[in-house]
């Protein structure tokens, strides 16, 4: 410890690998537990993470017989999984279509969704104005159309201005009954709105949805909720298997909320945190490696006082403790070091990158946790070799 | 004639080591009988065997055969860790080179050995360092490191380390070899007032002079005492 003390430089330089590979480590996970604090802000604001969507797969390009007999999905599906799966508090029936939009002189093809009012709260849906789809609408299928703010503002002009006029969809007029609030998302300041799409298409009832634009009882998708307190994997499961009993066949994907959420920035960070995660490890290994060729030096350096130390009474352990003590002193300054070093890197990125991170207590246990255990390994082969000196040749050591 | 109750008893001790392919005897059946208070000197040319005989007899080594009884205790089949407490208790050792630790002070320096004799309390490792650096007259140099000292206060400094532990038995290997004539003498006077003050010592030299001040000198050549 007093040889710490005396070359504070030198070992300083020599703790770098050290001190660098405990940054990064740091880095790494202020950067990730903001990402992922941030995803499960994203899954809140979509209803949460006990949303499972069941959708409908594209049939093979040689479908078997199971297969073909199959009906795909359908309202009996959703009715069945309303009776049957106690893991679900909400099923929601959707039908989905590209259909082209007009008003006046305003016209572009987009999205339509056919649902029912159950959709509202699983997907956590707020109207601006107006109402959302009701069950009235849905049984005498109504000609009628909630906006999403977007597609209201383009058509209209002005979103507010939108309720009770009409609008044609696929060339059927609706009378337009809502418009949703804005709905902004963003996982990075550089990114697009990951909600953007919520506000660009229309809500209609999926019964007049069927009867106006494809006459047959197929769904494209159902939306899930699972009951509070059972893991979404556990629901998933149990609709995988219902759901497989009445196909015959798997011609269906089922997805937690949470999955594929997050968007170019999440895709972006995993690659990111990667790589500094492969920096910090091969640092890490680097620095240990040198602050074992260091203390090896130093031993080799000091086996005289070593020898002296063991004519005073000094046993091997003995000896083994001190230059382990020695090495613990230097690994913790190291660790803190390269802790202040990550508090201030994370600092940087989360402030040029516009992304939240925080280097919570847990992060600092585990970074110094791991910087600790590099320099006791470290230290190991240093200090037994120490311990092993036969106290004459150590003494006669030059 | 040997004193009445004797420390060192050793028989017919032999050291050999192997160089390469070749077996060199340093110790060819040396016996050794040390009394409590006497002063002795061991002395003969270099080669001679005298620093591996304070090897064995200082427990720093062992012997190869022969036996060795040191303070009542045959210690010449002891383990590393076992031979450590016997020389941590029994031996106090004085080195040419002086080999203080350069970066603790002479108090802790002199605090050493009862920090490695374990369950003695830092207070008393303390006033046992003190009370001993006093009467060698260093009181002045407690809180020094030894690079501030002179050459004979630092084997003074050795000798009150050396001393800490109240061991059976003082060695000191050339111990004014790096000394100038005058801190030689001052530290040469310190043995002999320890010796009046009843300690034992065994002082190993090649110096004619030096080992005149001794009681008794065992004179060694070719591994064998003549």
């Amino acid at each position: 410890m007093d040889e710490a003390r005396r070359h504070w430089g030198q070992t300083v330089l020599s703790l770098l690998g050290l001190i660098l590979g405990t940054g990064s480590i740091v880095t790494v996970l202020a950067l990730f537990g903001g990402q992922t604090a941030l995803t499960e802000q994203f899954l809140n604001e979509v209803g949460g993470r006990g949303t499972i969507i069941v959708s409908d797969r594209d049939r093979s390009a040689h479908p078997g017989a199971r297969e073909l007999a199959s009906k795909r999905l359908t309202f009996r599906d959703a009715q069945y999984l309303r009776d049957r799966a106690g893991a679900l508090a909400a099923v929601s029936p959707g039908w989905a279509q590209q259909l082209p939009y007009r008003v006046g002189n305003t016209s572009f093809d987009g999205q339509v969704i056919g649902t029912v009012p159950d959709y509202m709260a699983i997907n956590d849906i707020k109207p601006l104005v107006g109402r959302y789809l009701s069950d009235l609408d849905v049984r005498q299928q109504a000609r009628v159309a909630v906006l999403g703010w977007k597609y209201a503002d383009s058509l209209f002009g002005a979103a507010t201005r939108a309720l009770g006029q009409l609008v044609s969809i696929g060339g059927k007029h609706y009378t337009v009954v809502g418009v949703l609030e804005r709905e902004e998302f963003y996982f990075a300041a550089w990114e697009d709105n990951a909600l953007e799409y919520r506000n660009e298409r229309a809500y209609i009832p999926i019964s007049t949805a069927i009867a106006q634009h494809s006459a047959i009882d197929h769904l494209d998708f159902l939306t899930l909720k699972a009951r509070p307190g059972v893991g979404a994997g556990v629901a998933q499961a149990q609709v995988r298997s219902l759901l497989y009993a009445r196909h015959g066949v798997e011609d269906f994907d089922i997805r937690g909320s949470g999955q594929g959420a997050g968007g170019e920035a999440g895709q972006f960070l995993l690659l990111f945190n990667f790589i500094f995660l492969v920096v910090g490890v091969v640092s890490l290994i680097t620095g240990g490696i040198v602050i074992a060729n260091i203390l090896l030096a130093s031993v080799v350096e000091r086996v005289r006082e070593f020898g002296t130390r063991m004519a005073l009474g000094a046993t091997g352990g003995a000896i083994f403790a001190h230059v382990l003590a020695e090495v613990l002193v230097v690994t913790v300054m190291g660790g803190l070091l390269g802790l202040g070093l990550g508090t201030a890197l994370t600092g940087v990125v989360a402030h040029f990158m516009q992304m939240p991170a925080v280097v919570s207590p847990f992060i600092a246990a585990v970074s110094s946790v791991t910087a600790l255990s590099v320099g006791l390994i470290a230290g190991l082969f240093p200090a037994l070799r120490a311990a092993r000196l036969s106290p004459v040749e150590a003494l006669r050591y030059a | 004639m040997p004193a009445l109750i004797d420390l060192i008893q050793a028989r017919a001790l032999a050291k050999t080591y192997r160089l390469g392919q070749v077996d060199v005897a340093a110790l060819r059946g040396v016996d050794v009988d040390v009394g409590a208070g006497e002063f002795i000197a061991i002395t003969g040319p270099s080669g001679s065997g005298k620093s591996t005989l304070m090897h064995i007899l200082g427990c720093l080594d062992t012997p190869t055969s022969g036996s060795y009884r040191l303070d009542g205790e045959d210690v010449s089949g002891l383990s590393g860790k076992r031979l450590a407490q016997v020389r941590n208790r029994k031996v106090g050792f004085v080195f040419q080179t002086f080999n203080l630790m350069p970066r603790l002070t002479v108090e802790e320096n002199v605090a050493l050995p009862l920090k490695y004799r374990g369950g003695v309390p830092r207070g008393e490792r303390r006033t046992r360092a003190l009370r001993l650096l006093e009467r060698l007259g260093l009181a002045s140099r407690v809180g020094h490191r030894p690079d501030e000292l002179s050459g004979g206060e630092r084997q003074r400094v050795a000798i009150a380390r050396a001393l800490v532990g109240e061991p059976a038995i003082l060695m000191a290997d050339e111990p004014t070899g790096n000394l100038d004539s005058q801190s030689g003498a001052e530290v040469l006077r310190t043995f002999a007032e320890l010796h009046a003050a009843g300690h034992t010592i065994v002082l190993v030299t090649h110096d004619p002079t030096v080992a005149a001040r001794a009681e008794r000198v065992i004179q060694m050549s070719d591994g064998r005492v003549v």
